[in-house]
């Protein structure tokens, strides 16, 4: 549904976007993760034809956004990192403007809006002018208005910044909604919101791809080695011995005593080892038993530290 | 285009600058139609519009100032230009919405010539060709005041920019009388104007033969008419400003006169703006 080749943009000498290439299916949610002025909203700028790229191609359905505009940007629905809304007018005016020049049909509109103030809730504010309404609600009017046109494409640049976390979920959720009738590329800074929503996502990092795939195989490619957390019962001098000799055992170290008369220990296998089996074995013929066994998977977070500071290091 | 120009000009009077505009112009209308009309008994309409000719240059940049930069500054160019819309359309719609507001206010002051109507004679084709010529004149103005709108985000900047570059077609007008008119300076003006061109040609392809070329056929073409016909430079300063002077073209009209070549000067001078507007916006998307 888009596709996107070799983007490049400068400003200057300064680079934003450096050579990106990715594509997104149709009906997917992707996900675009990066620290501050990484790129992202440059990045979605380039896709919705707001600024062209120093060099490269972005394709809608098939269709250039430099070659055709008008018939690439009718399918692209966007809502910027600032909301872009004329306070001055109210909300029901500001949606019938917007619908004008996306050119919805006088007959088509009236349903459509009903059904979009519906879904993002701004119905009972729809008599108010923007310039009063609270930043969730202006939030939820832009969002509303790039949904007006139904277009297929959805670019949502931090949709939820701002807003309170029961609003934070409500539009969670409203985007996996739209999700299953559009395509959506969602940017954040905020991983849970990314990991919660979206079933692709893309780290990029001083306008790099530095990271690419599903929450789950990211966590799991990026954890070179599984960790465990074990809490035993017994002394560290007795169980430190037992576990040294189980194979495969990378790394052992005593974490301190949480509960009186255990021991947390922080175990790491080898690569790919699945070790739980020969630990138990080995605690259990020593009379030691496991209280807890906790595998340490890395969580988005760390997955974002990673790879971000691992390219500050190289670069 | 229809929307945006429907948008643009309920935006008018949905802040207070429609009103500004009009209430300003009126009064300072009013005011001169009582001294120059009204106290006076004179039915002398034309003279009360070229006096206000003058009032461009305040009332104008209220008009345009936000027109564009407003946009910028509150992102929402980000919608108009991520919307189907072309970057023409956005621009021609903003600029029918400044020149319908300025049509309606001078619409309101065709009662002066009704008033006058009443208690005198007026010559109707002189009215109707001073109207025209006002509202021709005010909509180049229009259309300055767009393309500076689009250069800042900033309204009061846009409004000083533009008050200036009017005040200086102005000042233009009263320089240009203390020109020089002789054969020598005329050439060097021709020189002048070759050497502004070839450095254009240069920025343009970014070539030094075809830039040299330019240069050697224009000086040729200044050479040759020196050597044809001296006279030909003679006060030449003079008449190419009178040309391109907004101001003198408006004489005509105020006498009655419907020259065509100066409304298609002043409508080519619009489509120019216009253009360089739309050139302007869409450069700025690969800066």
């Amino acid at each position: 549904m888009i596709q996107v080749e070799n983007i490049t943009k400068h400003y200057g000498q300064h680079v934003a976007v450096d050579q990106l290439n990715f594509t997104v299916k149709k009906g997917e949610i992707l996900g675009f993760l990066g620290p501050n002025g990484a790129g992202k909203s440059t990045t979605m700028n380039i896709i919705t034809g707001y600024l062209s790229a120093t060099s490269g191609t972005v394709k809608v359905d098939g269709m250039d956004i430099l070659e055709y505009p008008e018939e690439a940007k009718a399918k692209i629905g966007y809502l910027p990192e600032f909301p872009p809304l004329y306070t001055e007018m109210t909300v029901s005016e500001y949606l019938d403007f917007v619908s004008a020049i996306k050119k919805v049909t006088p007959a088509a509109k009236k349903a459509s809006l009903e059904k979009i103030m519906d879904l993002v809730k701004i119905g009972d504010v729809r008599g108010r002018l923007i310039k009063n309404l609270s930043k969730g609600y202006k939030q939820r009017v832009g969002l509303a208005q790039a949904l007006i046109g139904n277009p297929q494409v959805l670019i949502l640049d931090e949709p939820t910044v701002g807003l309170d976390p029961k609003q934070i979920i409500e539009i969670r959720n409203l985007i996996q909604q739209l999700g299953q009738e559009h395509t959506i590329i969602l940017s954040s800074h905020i991983l849970p919101e990314v990991s919660a929503v979206c079933e692709r996502v893309i780290i990029i990092n001083r306008g790099r791809i530095v990271a690419g795939d599903t929450p789950e195989n990211l966590s799991k490619s990026l954890a070179a080695s599984s960790k465990l957390l074990l809490r035993v019962g017994g002394a560290s001098e007795a169980v430190l011995p037992v576990l040294q000799k189980i194979a495969g055992i990378k790394f052992v170290e005593v974490q301190g005593v949480r509960e009186t008369g255990t021991t947390d220990i922080l175990v790491e296998a080898e690569k790919d080892k699945d070790i739980r089996r020969p630990i138990f074995k080995a605690l259990s013929q020593a009379e030691l038993p496991i209280l807890m066994m906790r595998s340490l998977d890395l969580t988005l977070e760390e997955i974002f530290l990673q790879v971000t500071t691992q390219q500050q290091e190289v670069s | 285009m229809l929307a945006v120009l429907q948008k643009e000009f309920r935006t008018y009077f949905l802040t207070p600058l429609g009103y500004i505009f009009m209430g300003f112009f009126l009064l300072i209308s009013g005011f001169f139609f009582a001294l120059n009309n009204l106290f006076p008994a004179s039915s002398n309409l034309a003279a009360l519009l070229g006096s206000l000719t003058s009032m461009f240059m305040f009332v104008v940049p209220i008009l345009t100032m936000r027109l564009l930069s407003e946009e910028t500054r509150q992102k929402t160019d980000q919608l108009l230009l991520t919307s189907p819309l072309k970057v023409t359309e956005i621009v021609v719609g903003k600029y029918l919405a400044a020149v319908a507001v300025f049509l309606i206010t001078i619409l309101i002051t065709g009662i002066y010539p009704a008033i006058l109507r009443i208690h005198g004679f007026i010559s109707i084709s002189e009215v109707l060709g001073g109207y025209i010529g006002f509202f021709l004149l005010g909509s180049c103005f229009i259309a300055v005041g767009l393309f500076v709108s689009a250069l800042t985000d900033n309204q009061v900047s846009a409004a000083v920019i533009t008050f200036s570059s009017l005040l200086f077609m102005w000042i233009m007008d009263a320089v240009q009388q203390v020109l020089p008119n002789d054969t020598n300076s005329g050439v060097i003006f021709a020189c002048l104007i070759l050497f502004a061109l070839a450095f254009l040609v240069h920025h343009a392809v970014k070539n030094l033969y075809v830039t040299a070329l330019t240069a050697f056929a224009g000086s040729l073409v200044i050479g040759s008419i020196y050597a044809i016909n001296k006279s030909l430079y003679d006060g030449i300063i003079i008449k190419i400003f009178d040309w391109f002077s907004l101001l003198k073209r408006y004489d005509g009209f105020s006498s009655g006169l419907l020259n065509v070549s100066s409304i298609i000067y002043y409508l080519s001078f619009i489509t120019a703006f216009i253009f360089l507007t739309v050139q302007l916006i869409e450069k700025r998307r690969w800066n």
